[in-house]
């Protein structure tokens, strides 16, 4: 089951919008399928039963028959009546109305999403979200136009520029969901993945309860070094460290950058070396990205790893 | 209120219209000295699309409540009643001898009309008045199908010899397609109230509004939306109709290997003659 | 078959044009002929770079995390790939089929207007080349085929790539539009006696049905590519999403463009479908008039459904519904086709040539895209699927599975006409197996990367379960395709070189083309056969047992109109198009006015209004002129022509002096949406009315220097019409900006 769910994220529903889309899905399929065996039948059997036996011996030169064609217009339209129906019902549970202040803000940027909690807590690429509620999402684009989608929890909407739009997700059972983004953006479209981490309830508040106040002073020298090397690098004039005079917010937000699971919107993992790969030259990590090649020094990038550590 | 009560009580059984269909069928059976083609069914279709889009529950939702409600009624009055009425009609034999049966309406005059019914009425001014006043109310349902008819004529009227060539059919429902997609579009992506303000606030009798905004979810932006939609593909679905209806007229023209499965209908019509114009003939 | 045609009355026999040979009589040439081949090879050309492009995009997929390729270099790959393949090879390949077929299957010596035939072929070689010059100047264009913006926009794609990728759509489209125009006329005023618009062969039907969504959706595509140009190069924000521009608009505007893109894609093949696969059965088409119904319906629907395109961007439920509803109505013509072709073999006699191999292929194959369709059609299933690679493989069944497939089986069926050789069944069989395995391999596994939830347009994706050996497939699949074309190109060339010689009519087939010489002499026909019916040839050889046993003698008139007017005609009716969306962005971009100068603000209802009375007044000086044509007065046509030239210019006046109070007040075209939307529609008219009146002014010269001295030139009759709508359109402009105001 969870081979089948990491091989067919979008036939394995964790959520009941997830689940009315998936349902939808297959009977429609079933539908189609049955008219490809019928067409493909047909087909068949013109093939094996009408093969030229005589070039000589013209066949009855039938032109048409308009009962057929009345039936099978008809009966296409039955079909299409009914696939309409199931429609209106999908769209109806999976995108249910949207009636109260959203949880969560997810805002596209090239290529990253960063992610706002109605408390304040400011995360990105990575998602949060208790189990067994109901989440309403804004989603917005800074901007070109991104598409928000993660196929076990619901629906995919777009990020667009000056056009808000809102989705529901939701996660009966915990765990990790990935997605990404679904329109074209630009150079690193490919790198702008979605990581929703869904936990109990309890877990989920201790989480945020985590992520919202500001960065601790770091105790270690090296940790010290790098937040010097933060504020005096150009680091600063991107990223914002709650808590640290950082407040830029042009890249992620980083005060609670060590808790996240990957660098570059998936990228890379978030380990110790990674982290220093990713300083050393993100720009042959993540080619195009925003983030320039800085030329740190070795102890520059160790200082910096060193303070990224300290940002639980 | 809720929905059952709503529509069982929002019936308005308006003397006249009921006259109206009583008068027409009496004129029908009349002209066809009862005797009956299957076509009838046409002109039974007519009356009773008629009869329910003007005294059925949707015209007290298009009279101030919802102005998808109205944009239904307005297609149904200038695109269905007008088209089912022509089809029904029996077919006429032109009498040379009278020269008002040779008369033949200028085929840009049928299409102007068509058009004109959808854009004028639509005018913010007009849509406003059309709702609050009883009288203009009636001017609008009289000119839409009056103006339906006009519409049709070219195409369906009763008379062969008037209608414009198939082909030229096509193309007069396509361009009247697209104007009419035009104005569905724009109004689809106006802001909420910009083609008829009216309804917008609605003059509120006891818990129907609230009927149609809680329980049915008709918010006015979206009640606008569902107006400028019909318009715009149901109503170009009517024309798109029309034009197979012009193919198969077309096709069914000359005989081909299909036999008569498109024959168009035309022949069918029984023929009216005018009564003096057979004893000329005999 | 010309010793079968001797009861025929004959088509005047022309005398055979001087021999054309060598290479500059290739470049100067107007035969159809001719320039169908020169599309054909071109369009091959671009096959073989398109085809090239997509399978360095395969080999970068193939494993996880590859490095082979830069994401730039990958993005301006498919951006190239998908442009490429649409505009410069499916598009004008089948125009090309058209070119070389439509006259031939009419009965016709050439197209109607065979300079201007020239001509679009020459914009697609310009339009061609000027795409790839991009690739000179720093960048290919990296923003999809569909360009979305804001990221087709100068603050994210600054490099001039997309400047190319406008203007060379720009030239596809007037070259597109041309030959379209071409084509209607050349079918509504050139057919053969006897060949009525009933009886023409289905090809051409569907050319003919084509030939109209290509006027009406190429000049979407220009109006909203032209506002992305002003947007790019004069600072406008059309589609930027700040001060009330609208990214969306885009694609209301590309889609709308789009979707009968699809069609018009489509449409031809099927109509080469509609010819083998009878052909190949030894039987009519089943239910002609059902075949021939469904495409206009098509034709008429797919203008209808672009949002379906767009469900994903959060346009409420009420505009997804309708739109899902016309999507699926789509369906049932499009189906009631693929019924009809399965009749049409069922109680044959088919022989399996590799031309009928093929379109059996592209029936499945089409078929199976056609039902991915449906379940975009059904909203719910595109709010998952969308962007993911089951619609990559969606649409490459019906444009490569289908579409490319219907020109192949065309291509060997047609062959031998246009070469005189037949094509070795052998090496096509060969072909043909390798195409349908390599074509499934590659596009059927991409439905199950959609499952996994992989998006397109990716240039590489993580190492998740499954996807590097989906991926691997995929490319393998996609050399099997490859090579299965290098296989075509050695078919063909073999066959120039040594093939088989093609008598007459090798198929034994029913339509015109056959009834001439293979390849046919540079007049077509030595004389055409008689038509009673929708198979001369069949009629010829089976008289006991003709289609047209019913017909009668002379067939229903259908009246041909003159051509020029033709011309004119259909050429306003492309230019209708434009000018709509010009007027829809207007009231758009009016229905929430921002800041700054509005058109109450800024213009002059009373001034203008007198201006406009000189317009107009000059549609009536342009009438009189032609009444004095007509009369053959010269001096009163002479007179009132000048009146008319007088008239526009003062008109031209009257908008220059507009222009200019309102640039002195600092209103200018990047000023905001207004000033945006309104520079662009009334400079577009202004820019007719000056083409207008080079046109009339041209008029007059040749009446002055006498050239009209017998009257019979139909000059005067065409620019008139032309300056009719030039008018027409003011009237709506006028309304919509000015008299607006007044309400």
């Amino acid at each position: 089951m969870i081979w089948f769910a990491a091989i067919n994220p979008v036939l394995s529903p964790m959520s009941p919008q997830a689940r009315a889309l998936s349902n939808v899905f297959e009977v429609t399929l079933a539908v189609c399928g049955v008219i490809f065996l019928i067409v493909t039948g047909l087909i068949a059997w013109c093939v094996l039963r009408y093969r030229m036996s005589d070039p000589g011996v013209e066949p009855r030169q039938s032109g048409g028959n308009s009962k057929l064609e009345a039936t099978w217009t008809l009966a296409s339209v039955m079909v299409l009546i009914f696939l309409f129906v199931l429609t209106v019902q999908a769209m109806r549970i999976s995108d249910a109305p949207m009636d109260r202040e959203p949880d969560l803000t997810v805002i596209g940027h090239q290529w990253w999403w960063e992610v706002r909690y109605a408390n304040g807590t400011v995360t990105a690429n990575e998602i949060h979200i208790p189990t067994q509620s109901d989440m309403l999402v804004r989603v917005d684009s800074a901007d070109v136009i991104h598409s928000f989608w993660v196929p076990q929890l619901g629906r995919k909407i777009d990020a667009i520029p000056g056009h808000l739009n809102h989705l529901w997700i939701r996660a009966d059972q915990a765990g990790q969901y990935l997605g990404a983004c679904a329109v074209f953006c630009g150079a690193q479209h490919a790198w702008m993945r979605i990581l929703v981490v869904a936990q109990s309830p309890q877990e989920f508040g201790e989480w945020n309860a985590q992520q919202a106040p500001p960065a601790k002073a770091p105790s270690t020298p090296g940790g010290l070094r790098g937040e010097h090397v933060f504020l005096q690098q150009t680091c600063v004039g991107c990223h914002s460290i709650r808590g640290v005079n950082a407040n830029t917010q042009v890249g992620p937000d980083l005060t609670h950058f060590a808790s996240r699971q990957t660098i570059g919107a998936g990228v890379l993992e978030n380990n110790a070396a990674d982290v220093r790969r990713w300083l050393t030259d993100p720009q042959r990590i993540k080619p195009g990205c925003y983030m320039p090649d800085f030329h740190l020094t070795g102890s520059n990038v160790e200082d910096l790893a060193a303070f990224f550590e300290t940002l639980k | 209120m809720n929905t059952k009560q709503y529509l069982l009580s929002a019936w308005n059984w308006s003397p006249a219209v009921i006259g109206a269909c009583v008068a027409a069928s009496a004129a029908y059976a009349a002209a066809l000295r009862f005797r009956f083609p299957a076509r009838s069914w046409y002109f039974i279709g007519a009356l009773a699309v008629f009869f329910l889009t003007l005294t059925s529950p949707l015209n007290a939702l298009a009279g101030g409540y919802l102005f998808s409600a109205h944009m239904l009624q307005h297609m149904l009055l200038l695109l269905i009643v007008p088209l089912l009425l022509l089809l029904g009609l029996p077919a006429i034999n032109a009498n040379p001898a009278r020269r008002w049966q040779g008369f033949r309406l200028p085929t840009l005059f049928g299409w102007m009309a068509g058009v004109s019914a959808m854009w004028v009425w639509h005018e913010r001014t007009l849509c406003e008045l059309a709702t609050r006043t009883e009288t203009v109310r009636i001017v609008q349902i009289i000119s839409l199908l009056a103006l339906g008819t006009v519409f049709w004529w070219p195409l369906f009227g009763p008379q062969a010899r008037q209608r414009i060539s198939p082909l030229t059919g096509v193309v007069y429902l396509f361009s009247a397609c697209i104007t009419c997609s035009v104005l569905g579009i724009l109004i689809t992506f106006s802001p909420a109230g910009s083609v008829c303000p009216i309804y917008l606030h609605p003059p509120d009798q006891p818990g129907i509004l609230s009927l149609i905004r809680h329980d049915w979810g008709f918010t006015p932006a979206k009640d606008q939306q569902i107006g400028g939609l019909l318009m715009w593909l149901p109503g170009c679905g009517i024309y798109l109709a029309g034009v197979m209806a012009m193919l198969a007229r077309w096709y069914g023209a000359v005989e081909t290997d299909e036999g008569a499965a498109t024959q168009s209908t035309q022949e069918e019509r029984p023929q009216l003659v005018p009564a003096r114009a057979t004893a000329r003939k005999q | 078959m010309n010793s079968t045609s001797a009861t025929i009355s004959p088509v005047t026999v022309l005398a055979g044009a001087p021999a054309e040979r060598g290479l500059l009589s290739w470049v100067a040439t107007v035969d159809h002929k001719r320039i169908g081949i020169l599309y054909l090879v071109t369009t091959f050309g671009f096959f073989l770079v398109g085809g090239v492009e997509a399978l360095l995009i395969r080999l970068q997929l193939a494993v996880p995390n590859n490095t082979f390729l830069k994401p730039e270099t990958f993005n301006q790959l498919f951006t190239m790939h998908g442009t490429t393949m649409i505009f410069l090879v499916v598009m004008p390949a089948l125009i090309g089929f058209a070119n070389y077929f439509v006259p031939l299957m009419i009965g016709a010596r050439d197209m109607a207007f065979p300079r201007l035939n020239t001509m679009s072929y020459w914009l697609l070689i310009f339009g061609g080349l000027l795409l790839h010059f991009s690739v000179l100047t720093g960048a290919a264009p990296a923003a999809g085929w569909f360009s979305y913006a804001p990221l087709s926009e100068t603050p994210f794609s600054s490099s001039t790539g997309l400047d190319y990728w406008i203007m060379a759509l720009l030239i596809l489209g007037v070259g597109s539009v041309a030959g379209a125009i071409n084509m209607i006329v050349t079918i509504l005023t050139l057919r053969a006696p006897g060949m009525t618009l009933r009886r023409v062969p289905l090809f051409v039907w569907m050319i003919f049905i084509n030939s109209f969504l290509i006027i009406a959706a190429i000049p979407v595509l220009n109006a909203a590519i032209v506002m992305l140009l002003i947007d790019r190069q004069l600072e406008a924000h059309f589609f930027l999403g700040i001060q009330g521009g609208s990214p969306l608009l885009w694609q209301h505007f590309f889609w709308t463009f789009g979707h009968p893109e699809v069609y018009i894609m489509a449409l031809p093949a099927f109509g080469m479908i509609s010819e083998v696969i009878p052909v190949f059965s030894r039987k009519p088409i089943f239910g002609y008039s059902f075949v021939a119904a469904s495409t206009v319906a098509i034709a008429l629907l797919s203008f209808g459904v672009w949002a379906h395109h767009m469900f994903t961007v959060g346009l409420g439920h009420t505009a997804d519904l309708f739109f899902a509803a016309a999507s699926m109505a789509i369906a049932v013509p499009t189906g009631v086709k693929v019924f009809n072709w399965i009749a049409t073999m069922w109680g044959g006699s088919i022989r399996f040539t590799t031309a009928m191999c093929f379109a059996i292929a592209f029936i499945i194959q089409f078929v199976v895209g056609g039902l991915s369709g449906i379940t975009f059609a059904v909203a719910p299933v595109d709010w998952q699927m969308h962007n993911t690679y089951y619609l990559v493989a969606h649409f490459h069944y019906v444009l490569f599975g289908g579409t490319l497939f219907g020109m192949l089986a065309g291509l060997y069926y047609w062959f031998p006409k246009m070469s005189g050789r037949l094509l070795s069944e052998k090496l096509g069989k060969w072909q043909f197996w390798l195409a349908v395995l390599g074509f499934n391999l590659t596009f059927f596994v991409q439905h199950l990367l959609g499952f996994m939830g992989m998006p397109r347009q990716v240039y590489t994706y993580p190492d998740l379960p499954g996807w590097g050996a989906v991926n691997l497939l995929s490319t393998i699949g996609a050399f099997i395709l490859g090579f299965s074309m290098l296989l075509l190109g050695a078919n063909i060339l073999w066959s120039l070189l040594r093939g088989q010689p093609a008598t007459d009519n090798p198929w034994d087939a029913w339509t015109l083309e056959w009834a001439t010489t293979s390849p046919p002499p540079a007049h077509n026909f030595q004389s055409v056969p008689p038509i009673r019916g929708r198979r001369p040839l069949w009629d010829l050889a089976h008289p006991s047992q003709t289609d047209a046993k019913n017909a009668t003698a002379t067939p229903p008139g259908e009246s041909a109109p003159e051509k020029n007017k033709a011309l004119m005609i259909v050429f306003i009716v492309s230019e209708g198009f434009f000018f709509l969306m010009l007027v829809i962005a207007y009231l758009y971009f009016g229905r929430t006015p921002g800041a700054g100068p509005t058109a109450a603000s800024s213009l002059n209802v009373g001034r203008t209004a007198l201006f406009t009375i000189c317009l107009f007044a000059s549609s009536f000086t342009v009438w009189r002129a032609e009444r004095g044509f007509k009369r053959k007065d010269r001096a009163a046509m002479n007179g009132w022509l000048a009146v008319t030239v007088l008239l526009g210019a003062v008109f031209l006046t009257g908008q220059a002096t507009e222009y200019w109070g309102m640039f002195e007040r600092g209103v200018t075209v990047n000023t905001n949406l207004f000033a945006s939307s309104f520079f662009t529609l009334t400079g577009f008219h202004g820019l007719h009315v000056c083409i207008g009146l080079i046109a009339l002014l041209i008029v007059l010269g040749l009446t002055r220097r006498g050239e009209a001295r017998d009257f019979q030139s139909p000059a005067l009759a065409t620019v008139g019409l032309y300056w009719h709508f030039v008018d027409g359109v003011w009237v709506v402009v006028f309304s919509v900006i000015y008299l607006r105001l007044l309400l």
